[in-house]
């Protein structure tokens, strides 16, 4: 059975074409090739 | 490929950096499993299972970032799925790391050069979270509203469906939830959330993955034209039959409508020429009738133009009737010769007075010859009238009693307001004995001439034959 109220929270707002600038900003553009890049930075570092 | 340590170009084949030496077979691992990642989701995407192929394309960016591809297939299936801001922040970003040669470039120029549309899915977006905020607040009716007009303006928003069917379910509307389910599902096949709702529905899932696989089929299919076996030609009698029926029917419509209709055609022209005739008859007839009254006017007018004229031809001209007219010209110029003398006394004004009193005034026609006559009188009777009694007068005094009486009635006559001539009438008939008629003078007097001087005489005159009388 669904529960309503629950199936409800998990809908959310959605950024109007307004706050795209926003949306984009704040976009986490980090990949494994990123993370591969400080580990080892701090390999050579330590 | 670019060095991830130094961002120098190196080869593809090459396993260190020329450049900085650093060892590239892990991230040349990285970028393999990033490609087949999105192969993956170009896969899914191609069948739409569009759920799936978003999680392939996260992972494949995951691995690798700058894989433009993927990026761009993402923007798109959120595109598709109506997640309008989605997609345009992964085609700018797309855009930032690959700035040419890129084809978000032409996503995002298509989304911009349509300013309606992308207004519309803005205003698909507001109204969308109104309706999330309506639903939160209990108000299922208002969000259904709003949801009915955020999918008429972004028809592929799958979240408003997936809104709108919760909100039908939770009101009972069954139906509505399904109906409203399938359309979700025909835009991405595999949605999670369509999947729970629609066993939540008890919709079956396997029928409806046949249906949709059907469906599909059907739309690969619909192209190709089914071809028939081969089949050799019967002879057809059934075209015969068609025919002699087809014949059969138009004798019978020819029959029944099209003959009846020319007769009627017929008859009525015949009818119409009756009618001319007849009211061409009848039009001759009156204007015989018409001739004839006409006829019969004229003679009625002629007849009294011949009565007219009859008349008219009766009528004596009195202008040119020598009985009336002449004793007046002869009296005006016996009065205009007479008027000659330059001794007045010579002058006949008795004759002229006799000429005037011969003519019949009543005859006159013309104004002027009354007028004339009257003229004539006025002047010349007067004078007569004095001279008549005058003689007479001198008659009576010599005893010439008829004599003087002859002339009494003349004066009289010319001048009937001189009581003189009548007053010696009287006497003169007194003298000769006749008292009846002197009687009547006397009375004459006294009647006629009340204040004249004779009237003392003329009473004891009249007294004198009264006694006689007796």
């Amino acid at each position: 059975m669904i529960n309503f109220d629950e199936e409800l929270e998990k809908f959310q707002p959605s950024p109007e074409i307004e706050q795209a600038e926003d949306v984009i900003n704040n976009n986490d553009l980090t990949d494994i090739s990123d993370i591969l890049k400080e580990l080892l930075k701090e390999k050579i570092g330590n | 490929m670019i060095c991830p340590n130094c961002n120098s170009n190196i080869s593809d084949k090459r396993k260190r950096c020329d450049r900085c030496g650093v060892d590239l077979t892990i991230y040349k691992k990285i970028l393999h499993a990033s490609n087949q990642y999105y192969n993956h989701g170009l896969e899914r995407a191609k069948v739409r299972d569009l759920s799936g192929a978003i999680i392939a394309l996260r992972n494949s960016l995951q691995l690798n970032k700058y894989n433009t591809h993927a990026r761009n297939l993402l923007g798109l299936i959120y595109f598709e799925m109506g997640e309008t801001v989605a997609a345009l922040s992964e085609w700018v970003i797309s855009k930032h790391f690959q700035p040419d040669n890129n084809d978000a470039e032409e996503y995002i120029n298509r989304v911009q050069s349509s300013p309606t549309k992308l207004e519309n899915q803005n205003q698909a977006i507001k109204r969308y979270n109104t309706a999330l905020n309506y639903a939160r607040q209990q108000s299922d009716d208002l969000a259904i509203i709003q949801l009915k007009k955020v999918l008429s303006l972004n028809p592929h928003f799958i979240r408003a469906y997936h809104l709108l069917a919760l909100l039908y379910m939770k009101n009972g509307e069954n139906d509505k939830a399904r109906k409203t389910l399938l359309k979700a599902s025909k835009i991405d096949v595999t949605n999670n959330t369509t999947l729970r709702y629609m066993k939540e529905l008890e919709i079956p899932v396997a029928a409806k993955d046949i249906d949709s696989g059907m469906e599909t089929e059907k739309s690969a299919t619909s192209s190709i034209m089914p071809i028939s076996s081969y089949k050799e030609d019967k002879p057809n009698i059934m075209a015969f039959v068609n025919l002699v029926v087809g014949v059969i029917i138009g004798i019978a419509v020819t029959a029944f409508l099209v003959v009846p209709s020319i007769k009627k055609r017929q008859n009525m022209n015949e009818n119409s020429d009756y009618v001319d005739y007849s009211s061409g008859l009848a039009l001759q007839e009156e204007k015989d009738r018409t001739i004839e009254e006409l006829q019969k006017n004229n003679n009625e007018l002629q007849e009294k133009i011949d009565e007219l004229q009859t008349q008219i031809d009766s009528m004596m001209d009195v202008e040119d009737d020598t009985l009336v007219y002449d004793p007046l010209f002869d009296a005006v110029q016996y009065y205009m010769s007479e008027m000659e003398k330059t001794n007045k006394n010579d002058r006949d004004l008795m004759g002229i007075a006799e000429k005037l009193a011969a003519v019949d005034e009543s005859k006159l026609e013309s104004e002027v010859s009354t007028a004339l006559l009257n003229r004539l009188r006025e002047e010349v009777y007067p004078t007569a009238a004095q001279q008549h009694y005058d003689r007479g007068h001198d008659m009576y005094s010599d005893a010439q009693y008829e004599d003087a009486l002859v002339e009494f009635e003349k004066s009289m006559t010319y001048d009937p307001t001189d009581v003189d001539p009548v007053y010696f009438t009287a006497r003169a008939y007194h003298r000769l004995g006749d008292n009846e008629k002197a009687s009547l003078y006397y009375n004459l007097v006294l009647s006629d001439y009340p204040d004249s001087k004779r009237v003392k005489n003329a009473k004891e005159f009249l007294k004198q034959v009264s006694d006689s009388n007796e």
